[in-house]
């Protein structure tokens, strides 16, 4: 079936072109962002490890997220039960993991949300910021060194 | 705000599914047992609150970036989990 398409011209990129089918549901919001549902994943030339979340409720918003085992190999995040029921997710291969960025022009003060990823179930295109309330993962961990020097050119 | 006297061992009932008990209290701090669905988060206030402030700090941060925007396609974890 042909999808439809839709063109936005966005704030921050300009005009830009998708699918209806490629659109993120986060159902519940984002903490700060409740009233934000419809997310567009997009990639930049400039910040090409990143994945931007564009809200298509506000285009004003925009959130840069990465994966977060480019940067933490280790990263090993214990979701909750919620975290499955809530979004439906039946196998580990069916949903991505991003943390978003605190991005700033001096790159080594940049930070990466490990406490609370952005599980998406890619089934569905449903998602959910969740919170791992208790464990030792850092909202403000330092980004190490080794992220792609591109980030600097903001 | 509902304002309610509750005992140790008394608990309160949230909705049909969410029931939250008094397990222990000292004069600095109350000890809470909560019984919630698996679908339900429980957080801390602040915990939540600080999560909160990191998105609002991420979207102001972010820089102006530059180039066409391209549909970048999510991946599920390639790495077997341990």
């Amino acid at each position: 079936m042909e999808q439809e398409q839709i063109t936005v011209d966005l704030p921050k990129f300009g005009p830009c072109t998708f699918e209806a089918g490629e659109v993120l549901d986060f159902p519940w919001g984002l903490p700060g962002f409740p009233d934000l549902h419809r997310w567009l994943p997009l990639n930049l030339d400039s910040h090409p490890t990143f994945v931007w979340l564009q809200s298509l409720d506000d285009t004003s918003v925009a959130l840069p997220a990465v994966d977060p085992w480019m940067v933490f190999e280790t990263y090993d995040p214990k979701l909750p039960p919620y975290a499955f029921t809530s979004l439906e997710i039946r196998e580990a291969t069916e949903f991505a993991t991003l943390c978003v960025v605190v991005v700033t022009p001096n790159a080594e003060e940049m930070t990466i949300n490990l406490m609370a990823p952005l599980i998406i179930n890619l089934r569905t295109r449903k998602g959910r910021q969740i919170v791992l309330d208790g464990s030792a993962h850092s909202p403000r961990e330092p980004m190490p060194r080794k992220m792609p020097a591109s980030s600097k050119s903001a | 705000m509902l304002v309610l006297s509750r005992k140790i061992n008394q608990s309160i009932m949230i909705g049909d599914d969410i029931r939250i008990v008094i397990v222990a209290v000292d004069p600095y701090q109350v000890k809470l047992g909560i019984e919630a669905p698996r679908t339900v988060p429980v957080h801390r206030s602040e915990v939540y609150e600080e999560i909160r402030r990191t998105n609002q700090e991420a979207l102001g941060a972010a820089p102006v970036a530059t180039g066409k925007p391209e549909r970048a396609t999510l991946k599920p974890r390639t790495k077997p989990n341990r």
